[in-house]
C-alpha cells in the first residue's frame, strides 16, 4: 500500500489562515452558548464560511468552488474538528462531493454554484435519520429508495423534524421525503450505490480529518490540565499513571494523522489504494477519537464528570461521529474482504 | 504548486530498479542452516563469517554508507539513497546486516562527534564488516538508569585503565571495537562523570562471556573489563562529554535521528502481517481455515491498519507542515510503536497457532517451524533495549506533551 503524503505551501497556508479564524471565532464558550441556544448556530457564520471559499473548497472551479483536493480538505476539516465547529459544513461538503461526483451537467450548473457561495444551504442525507444540518438547509441530497435526488427542504410533503441529540455542536433531524413530489430531472443519474461507491472514500477522509482534530485538540486540552492541576503536592502528570496513558493517545492521534493525509493523498492521485487507506484512516479515526475522549474525562478527574469542563463536549462528538458512513467493525469488515479475500 | 513526495519518490525510480536488479541477481538464498532472525541473535562462526561477507557484497556494491562522505569510505551519494536502498532490500527479502551497532548508532556519532583521525581510521572498516563493533552501555545496576553506571575509566601516562561490568553486549564475542560509557570523575554529579570510548576489544584485560537469551540462544554477552589499557585517542569527544555523546547514540539507536549507513530494514513494511495472514491460511480453527473466522479475520485487519499506520508515519516525519505542532513526537515513538505493534502481532500469531503454540524449533509439527515464537520471544529485546517502552513513554510526556518529570 502506497503511503506518500503530498503537502505543500499551499496546504500549509490553509491551515494557518483556518486555525488563525476558526480560533478567533469560535471560543470554547461561543461553541458552548450555541450548543445551549435552541438553533445550534449562527447564519452568520454560514455566510463567512461562504465568503470564505470553504463551502466550496472541493466544488471545481468552473462552478465557482475553488476546485482542491482531498489533502485541502483534510486540513480544513481537521482545523474545524479542534474547534467542534457549530455549523454543517461537513454535510454540506459530502452534498457538494456527490453532486460533482454524480451530478448530471445540468444539475452541476445549477446547484453547485449556489451551494458554493452559501446562498444555498445543502445538505446531504444518506439515509432518513440524524441527517446533519437538515433542519436548516434549503435542499438536501437525498435517497430515495436505489437512487439519490435532489430535493427542497422546504417544499410540500417535507417532513424534516429535529431530533434529540447528545451532541448539541452538531444538529442532525429525522428527514421523511417520501410525500415530496419529485420530477425526474431531480434524480442523480446514476445509482445510489454507484453514488455511495464514489462519495464514500471522501467521505471517510473528511470524517477521519475532523476526528483527528478533535483527537489531538483533546490531547492538547488534557496535556495543559495534567501539567498543572496538583494532588500529593504534584502536578498529578509527573505521575506515570497519568503521563503513560496520555502518551498512549497520542500514539494514536499521530498514526491517526499519518494515516489521513496519506489516503487524502492517494485520494488526489487516483491510486488504487485510496479507498482502503481511507477506510483505515475512518477505522482509525473512530477508535482514536473514543480513547482520547475518554482519557481526557477520566484524567480531568471529578471536574472531568461536571458539565463545566470541555472534555464531554469532544467524547459527545466521538461517540456521534463514530458511525457515519461505517464505525471500525464496519470499515475493518470491508477491508478484510478487501485485503484477505473473501471469507467463505 | 511546490514540490510533493510523490514526485520525489518517481525520482528514485531507477535506483529502485538498479537496487532490485542486483538483489536479483547477488541475493545469497537460503544457506540451508538456520539463520538468526537478526544481529542480535549471531551465536556461531558460521553464521558470522557467511553474514559478514553477505555485508562485504553489499558494501561493495555501494548499498552500504551510500549517502556518507567517500572519504571515509561512503558512496557519498544524495540524501534520501539509503532510504531507497533499504526499503528494496527489505521487499527483495534480503538478509539483515550483521554490523548492526556500527552502521546505525557506532557510525553516525564518530561522524558527529569523532575527529578527522578517528573518522579515517573507523569509518571505512565498519561500513565493510572489516571490523565489527559492539556497544557497553548498560551494567548489571545500570539498565534504564543509565547514569548510574560504574564503569570507571581512570588516566595512567598515555592510557586508560577500564574496571568495569557491562550487560547485553550484542556481537561482543566478534567484536573489535566497543562504544563504551564510563566514568571518568568520581567528584562530579552523575551526568558530568561520564567519557565516552571507542575501546579495543582484543587487548588483555577484556573478557566476554555469553548470556543465554530467554530463546535459548546465544549472540548476546557480557563483558567484564579488568585493568584493561587503552590508549588515550580512544576518548570520543571531551573528558565529560560521555553523557551528550550517548544521549546522541540513543537517539540513533531508536531511530529517532537520521544518518544509519543500512540496514534498517528488518522486518521489511507490510511484511510483518502479510507473513501473518499466510500463517491464518495454513491453520485450521474450528474445522477450517483460520483466516475465515471472522474474529480473526477482525484483528488480522486491525494489524494491517496499525502497520499502515506505522509506515504513513514514515513518510509524514519527513514533511516539516505536518509535523509543525509536535515535531519531537514521531521521531521519539518510532521505535515505541513499532515494537509494541510487532510484539502484539508475534503473540496474536502464537495463539492462532493453538496447542502449536507449545513446540519448539525442532519439532517436526512445530507450524512455521516455531518462528513466530521466536519472534514473540525476541520481540522483547526491542521494547526493551535502547530505552524501554515505559523510560520512551516518560520522555515522550515530558519532551512532546511538557509534563512534568517523574521522579
Amino acid at each position: 500500500m502506497n503511503t506518500a503524503i503530498r503537502y505543500d505551501e499551499e496546504h500549509a497556508l490553509l491551515r494557518a489562515e483556518a486555525r488563525r479564524w476558526l480560533e478567533e471565532r469560535f471560543p470554547i464558550g461561543r461553541v458552548r452558548a450555541l450548543a445551549d441556544g435552541d438553533a445550534g448556530e449562527d447564519p452568520a457564520d454560514w455566510k463567512e464560511l461562504g465568503s470564505l471559499g470553504w463551502l466550496g473548497l472541493c466544488v471545481p472551479e468552473k462552478y465557482g468552488g475553488a476546485g482542491l483536493g482531498a489533502v485541502h480538505l483534510s486540513v480544513l476539516l481537521e482545523e474545524t474538528g479542534r474547534r467542534l465547529l457549530p455549523c454543517p459544513l461537513l454535510s454540506s461538503t459530502l452534498a457538494a462531493l456527490a453532486l460533482g461526483q454524480s451530478g448530471s451537467e445540468a444539475q452541476r450548473e445549477r446547484w453547485l454554484e449556489p451551494l458554493a457561495s452559501g446562498e444555498s444551504r445543502v445538505v446531504l442525507a444518506a439515509g432518513s435519520d440524524a441527517v446533519w444540518g437538515a433542519e436548516r438547509a434549503d435542499l438536501l441530497v437525498a435517497r430515495r429508495a436505489d437512487r439519490f435526488a435532489i430535493v427542497p427542504a422546504r417544499g410540500a410533503g417535507a417532513r424534516i423534524e429535529p431530533e434529540v441529540v447528545l451532541d448539541r455542536t452538531r444538529r442532525s433531524a429525522r428527514v421523511n421525503l417520501d410525500a415530496v413530489k419529485l420530477d425526474s430531472a431531480a434524480f442523480l443519474p446514476a445509482s445510489a450505490d454507484e453514488v455511495l461507491a464514489k462519495l464514500t472514500p471522501w467521505a471517510c477522509v473528511a470524517l477521519a480529518a475532523e476526528m483527528a482534530g478533535g483527537a489531538d485538540a483533546l490531547l492538547t486540552l488534557t496535556a495543559a490540565y495534567t501539567a498543572t492541576r496538583e494532588q500529593f503536592g504534584k502536578p498529578i502528570g509527573s505521575f506515570q499513571a497519568v503521563k503513560h496513558p496520555l502518551v498512549n493517545v497520542l500514539i494514536g492521534v499521530e498514526g491517526l494523522r499519518s494515516l489521513v493525509y496519506a489516503a487524502a493523498t492517494a485520494l488526489d492521485a487516483g491510486d488504487a489504494d485510496a479507498e482502503a487507506l481511507a477506510r483505515m484512516a475512518k477505522a482509525k479515526a473512530c477508535d482514536v477519537y473514543v480513547f482520547a475522549a475518554s482519557r481526557a474525562v477520566q484524567l480531568h478527574g471529578g471536574f472531568g464528570f461536571t458539565l463545566d469542563c470541555d472534555a464531554h463536549l469532544y467524547l459527545k462528538r466521538a461517540q456521534t461521529t463514530r458511525p457515519a458512513f461505517g464505525d471500525a467493525m464496519h470499515q475493518r469488515r470491508w477491508l478484510a474482504e478487501k485485503l484477505l479475500g473473501l471469507a467463505s | 504548486m511546490g514540490s510533493s513526495m510523490i514526485a520525489r519518490v518517481d525520482e528514485h525510480e531507477s535506483l529502485r530498479a538498479e537496487v532490485r536488479e542486483w538483489i536479483r541477481a547477488n541475493h545469497p538464498g537460503d544457506p540451508g542452516w538456520k539463520l538468526p532472525q537478526s544481529a542480535l541473535e549471531v551465536a556461531d562462526d558460521r553464521q558470522f563469517q557467511w553474514l559478514r561477507d553477505w555485508q562485504r557484497k553489499l558494501y561493495d556494491a555501494g548499498y552500504v554508507g551510500a549517502e556518507w562522505p567517500s572519504e571515509y569510505g561512503g558512496a557519498g551519494k544524495p540524501r534520501g539513497t539509503q532510504r531507497v536502498i533499504d526499503q528494496e532490500l527489505a521487499r527483495g527479502r534480503a538478509p539483515f546486516l550483521l554490523n548492526l551497532v556500527a552502521l546505525s548508532w557506532a557510525g553516525p556519532v564518530i561522524l558527529r562527534f569523532g575527529t578527522e583521525a578517528q573518522k579515517k581510521k573507523f569509518l571505512r572498516p565498519l561500513l565493510r564488516c572489516d571490523e565489527v563493533w559492539c556497544q557497553g552501555f548498560s551494567e548489571p545496576g545500570a539498565g534504564s538508569d543509565l547514569a548510574s553506571l560504574r564503569t570507571r575509566a581512570v588516566r595512567s601516562g598515555s592510557e586508560w585503565v577500564i574496571d568495569g561490568h557491562k550487560v547485553w553486549t550484542t556481537l561482543g564475542r566478534y567484536a573489535d571495537w566497543c562504544i563504551l560509557l564510563a566514568r571518568t570523575d568520581e567528584s562530579a554529579v552523575k551526568h558530568a562523570g561520564i567519557s565516552y570510548f571507542l575501546a579495543p576489544m582484543k587487548v588483555p584485560g577484556v573478557e566476554v562471556q555469553p548470556l543465554v537469551k530467554l530463546t535459548g540462544e546465544g549472540g548476546f554477552n557480557q563483558v567484564i573489563w579488568s585493568a584493561a589499557r587503552i590508549p588515550v585517542e580512544a576518548l570520543i569527544g571531551r573528558e565529560g562529554q560521555g553523557w551528550e555523546i550517548a544521549m546522541a547514540t540513543l537517539q540513533f539507536e531508536r531511530g529517532a535521528a537520521e544518518g544509519s549507513a543500512g540496514g534498517q530494514f528488518v522486518g521489511g513494511p507490510g511484511e510483518q502481517v502479510a507473513s501473518l495472514a499466510r500463517l491464518a491460511q495454513s491453520l485450521e480453527r474450528d474445522g477450517r481455515p483460520a483466516l475465515a473466522d471472522p474474529v480473526v479475520r477482525d484483528r488480522l485487519t486491525a494489524f494491517w491498519i496499525e502497520e499502515t499506520a506505522l509506515r504513513a508515519n514514515a513518510a509524514r516525519a519527513r514533511i516539516p507542515g505536518l509535523v509543525a505542532d509536535r515535531p519531537e513526537a514521531l521521531p521519539l515513538q518510532s521505535k515505541l510503536a513499532s515494537s509494541e505493534h510487532g510484539q502484539a502481532l508475534a503473540d496474536f500469531a502464537c495463539e492462532l497457532e493453538g496447542s502449536g503454540a507449545a513446540l519448539w524449533i525442532g519439532d517436526p509439527h512445530a507450524p512455521a517451524n516455531a518462528e513466530w515464537q521466536r519472534s514473540y520471544l525476541n520481540s522483547f529485546a526491542m521494547t526493551i533495549a535502547g530505552g524501554t517502552s515505559e523510560i520512551l513513554r516518560n520522555i515522550l510526556g515530558e519532551r512532546v506533551l511538557g509534563q512534568p518529570k517523574t521522579r
